[in-house]
């Protein structure tokens, strides 16, 4: 019996040996980050955007940092396996989570009990603009569109991707900012939003220009509203939230996180890691490919947590008046 | 398009691209039959190696490799019941009777060949009909989707055995697709606080515990001793049993064709909904799932030609037609071409080369897997006390490597406890696997269509495909009812007029 005890009490204090030991060692080695490989985890589905940007940062971050990077994708739950993972990992900044805005949207869905207690956001690397995207042959511009919801209360159907992501919450932000009565249907995979735009099933669906330019050239999409203070210097043409006088501008952010007690050194290291990548030739010339330099993606750590607050305040508001 | 053919042909037969397709074949090969490594996994790890090619050869290699994945599932899936891809399920169950029966080289070799000729009518149906059949695509949205997924449920009123067990394994199944984020509202349901549960209780889990592990923990029992196989001969033309299965072929293949080419709705599915047809058109549906050809047939045929079907919408649309197909997809981006309803158009080099590497890989199957299967099959001489234990590191190792969740591989062993004593009941499995894999398209897409017609539940028969589907639907367990009735009344009249 004692023994057991004994065994038991020499376990724990070994462990907590090892637990303190384990977080002197990470701060007192933040200057030599990073101490081992890296794990970079996807809080979304393989060959998705926020992995297609994840693999394209995973070889520069290696050269950058002298280690091995490996990749995970960790799609369930809207990527909130991913969060807790990040969460729950040790304090070395060697788990990183790229994640998009489904971060903070689950998370104000409460779909995702890991927030920005827990998480520490290192940088900002993407920023999308929402638009409101038509089927052409159903709604010339977004005059016609405003007219027909309006006029026909409750009838207006749009689609999007996921019940607690960003395209819903631009649905409820254009719901909430137009006063318009409509419906929104989620679907499980882009492909099948677009399909339904696309044989006119229904009126229209939010996302980003970048995913739909070959249907625009074929005159079967049409973005007709974008989320933006100003208008899209490609897209002159498509007018704003703004403009016409809503408080409203959204759009879908990639970033990287990291464990919210990670030394500031460390969080500092990762983030000029990732700038010195923004800003080099190679990642422009793939963020120009997948058409995501029409706004400026850069945002450093501290600007970046007052912009997630700032969101996620408003998306709570939303979803409780829903 | 001849020209675009031949073109093709020059493009694919250049050295270094012929000899990228092979590898890409092998790759797929091995990748397919690991339970856990599935099409989408190899294509996301190649992806990066593609970047550095020219896009032709990359989306050739791509192809190729996702081709040749949805044929390998099938090899470990006859031998040892432990399907390498979710895409082989259905395989198994008539697969590995056959094996049992010491007809592993016959099962084999239906199996190559029905891929073979799945996968080529996929491929032509492909090439010749890309934009007529992306048309037809778009024609079906969810109240179609609904029908199709209620019609695939009720072959469950006949298969073999107890209806009523049927019916209790497809509620099983349709209870664990509801564990989850619900795909409508994002409320969870049955996750009682466990993070790893909100994701939903994914495919591979459930189908490598309730096939590979209760298959293991039945033959460590002992009661079925172990007969090693020495060799197993492969025919893959064996003219008897082509005569017998030719219409299965033809029915699964098209049938495979137009599921593969829905959005959203993939291989698995078309295995599943083409094995159903196959028993629902047999003169002997009792005898599917004890190891009869056309078990092997449908589903083979119908997940090879889907696979080239989901290629369909997204070459003519730009619309994925399923998970890999949308991996595919992000590669045409990355590789600067815009995917879109001129993609085809303005890429007809690639794309006809594309075409062409996939007719050719559907014929490198029929001509390399009989040594590579041979190398797999020679595995069943090893004996079951080892290899058991093989197939359980196999089962683990897969699952783990699917999300690196040891909770996945948790569910794993559970059902594999569960699959273990549902069989001593001759519980049917395949009707817990239909709920698994049609429910949760039934339920969300129902939900979808009142969303789109604002709650009038007459949209299902108003639109013409949804109402067809549907009326066949009832019609089918109207008839599963009032048959056996029937059958009872007169008998108890005969009973009747007897005793008097």
């Amino acid at each position: 019996m004692l023994d057991k005890y004994k065994f038991a009490a020499i376990g724990i204090l070994g462990v907590s040996v090892a637990a303190v030991s384990g977080t002197t060692l990470a701060s007192s080695e933040a200057s030599d980050y990073p101490s081992g490989n890296i794990k970079a985890l996807v809080a979304a589905g393989a060959g998705g955007g926020t992995d297609n940007f994840t693999r394209q940062v995973q070889p520069m971050l290696e050269k950058r940092l002298d280690t091995t990077v490996t990749v995970i994708d960790l799609p369930t739950a809207s990527g909130a396996i991913a969060h807790q993972r990040t969460a729950n990992s040790a304090p070395d900044g060697q788990t990183l989570d790229f994640s998009s805005s489904t971060l903070i949207t689950s998370l104000a869905a409460g779909q995702n009990p890991t927030g920005l207690d827990q998480l520490t956001p290192v940088a900002r690397m993407q920023s999308d603009v929402m638009t409101l995207i038509v089927n052409p042959d159903k709604y010339k511009n977004f005059q016609e569109f405003y007219d027909y919801a309006k006029n026909n209360p409750g009838e207006v159907v749009i689609g999007g991707t996921a019940a607690a992501s960003p395209d819903k919450m631009a649905f409820l932000g254009f719901k909430d900012a137009s006063g318009l009565d409509m419906n929104f249907i989620p679907y499980d995979e882009e492909g099948s939003v677009s399909s339904n735009v696309l044989s006119g099933n229904i009126d229209g669906m939010f996302g980003e220009i970048s995913s739909i330019l070959g249907y625009m050239e074929s005159g079967k999409m049409k973005p007709i509203l974008v989320f933006a203070d100003k208008r899209l210097e490609d897209f002159p043409g498509i007018p704003t939230t703004v403009e016409k006088g809503w408080d409203l501008t959204d759009g879908n952010e990639r970033g990287v996180f990291v464990n919210a007690d990670t030394p500031k050194e460390t969080v500092a290291a990762i983030e000029s890691a990732l700038k010195d990548i923004y800003e080099s030739d190679k990642y422009q010339d793939y963020a120009s490919k997948v058409h995501l330099d029409y706004r400026e993606g850069w945002m450093g750590s501290d600007a970046y947590r007052k912009e997630l607050k700032t969101d996620l305040k408003q998306y709570k508001r939303l979803l409780n008046n829903e | 398009m001849l020209d675009g053919l031949m073109n093709g042909f020059s493009v694919v037969l250049q050295p270094m691209n012929f000899l990228i397709l092979l590898s890409a074949v092998f790759i797929g090969f091995i990748g397919g039959a690991l339970p856990g490594i599935s099409g989408v996994i190899l294509v996301v790890i190649l992806l990066p190696v593609t970047y550095g090619m020219d896009s032709t050869t990359a989306f050739m290699l791509l192809t190729a490799i996702y081709a040749s994945t949805v044929f390998s599932g099938l090899i470990t899936a006859i031998l040892y019941r432990a399907p390498g891809t979710p895409e082989a399920v259905m395989t198994s169950f008539d697969g590995y009777p056959m094996t049992q029966r010491g007809e592993a080289g016959k099962a084999l070799g239906i199996g190559i060949l029905s891929s073979a000729v799945g996968g080529l009518v996929g491929t032509i149906a492909l090439i010749v009909f890309t934009p007529m059949l992306a048309s037809i695509a778009l024609k079906f949205s969810s109240p179609e989707f609904f029908a199709l997924a209620v019609l695939g449920l009720t072959v469950v009123a006949s298969l073999g055995g107890s209806l009523l067990l049927g019916l209790i394994g497809a509620m099983i199944g349709l209870f664990v697709a509801s564990v989850g984020i619900d795909p409508m509202t994002g409320t969870l349901r049955y996750t009682f606080g466990n993070l790893n549960l909100a994701g939903g209780i994914q495919l591979i889990p459930i189908i490598v515990g309730m096939f590979a592990i209760s298959e293991v923990l039945k033959r460590a029992q002992g009661n079925a001793p172990h007969t090693p196989i020495k060799k197993v001969k492969i025919r893959i033309f064996d003219m008897p049993v082509i005569r017998r299965i030719r219409l299965t072929l033809a029915r699964s293949s098209i049938l495979g064709v137009a599921i593969g080419i829905l959005p959203g709705i993939g291989a698995s599915t078309a295995a599943m909904v083409s094995y159903s047809e196959a028993m629902r058109w047999s003169r002997n549906p009792k005898e599917f799932g004890k190891g009869v050809p056309e078990g092997i047939a449908a589903p083979e045929s119908a997940n090879n030609a889907a696979a080239m079907g989901a290629l369909v919408p997204l070459f003519a649309l730009g619309i994925p037609g399923s998970g890999t197909t949308a991996v595919i997809l992000g590669a045409f981006i990355m590789h600067g071409l815009q995917p879109g309803p001129s993609f085809m158009t303005n890429n007809g080099d690639l794309i006809y080369a594309v075409f062409v590497g996939l007719l050719i890989v559907n014929l490198l199957i029929l001509a390399f897997s009989k040594p590579f299967v041979a190398v797999l099959s020679r595995m069943l001489n090893i004996p079951y006390s080892a290899l058991g234990p093989i197939i359980i590191i196999c089962c683990v190792v897969g699952t783990y490597s699917v999300q690196n969740s040891m909770f996945d591989v948790w569910l794993m062993l559970g059902f594999g406890v569960l699959g273990f004593l549902l069989e001593k009941i001759n519980f049917p499995l395949v009707a817990i696997i239909l709920g698994v894999v049609l429910g949760p398209i039934a339920e969300s897409e129902f939900r979808r269509s009142l969303g789109m017609s604002q709650g009038d539940p007459s949209i299902f028969f108003s639109r013409p495909i949804s109402a067809t589907l549907l009326y066949i639907a009832i019609t089918v367990v109207m008839l599963a009812i009032i048959v056996p009735l029937i059958k009872y009344l007169r008998k108890r009249s005969a009973r009747l007029s007897d005793a008097h």
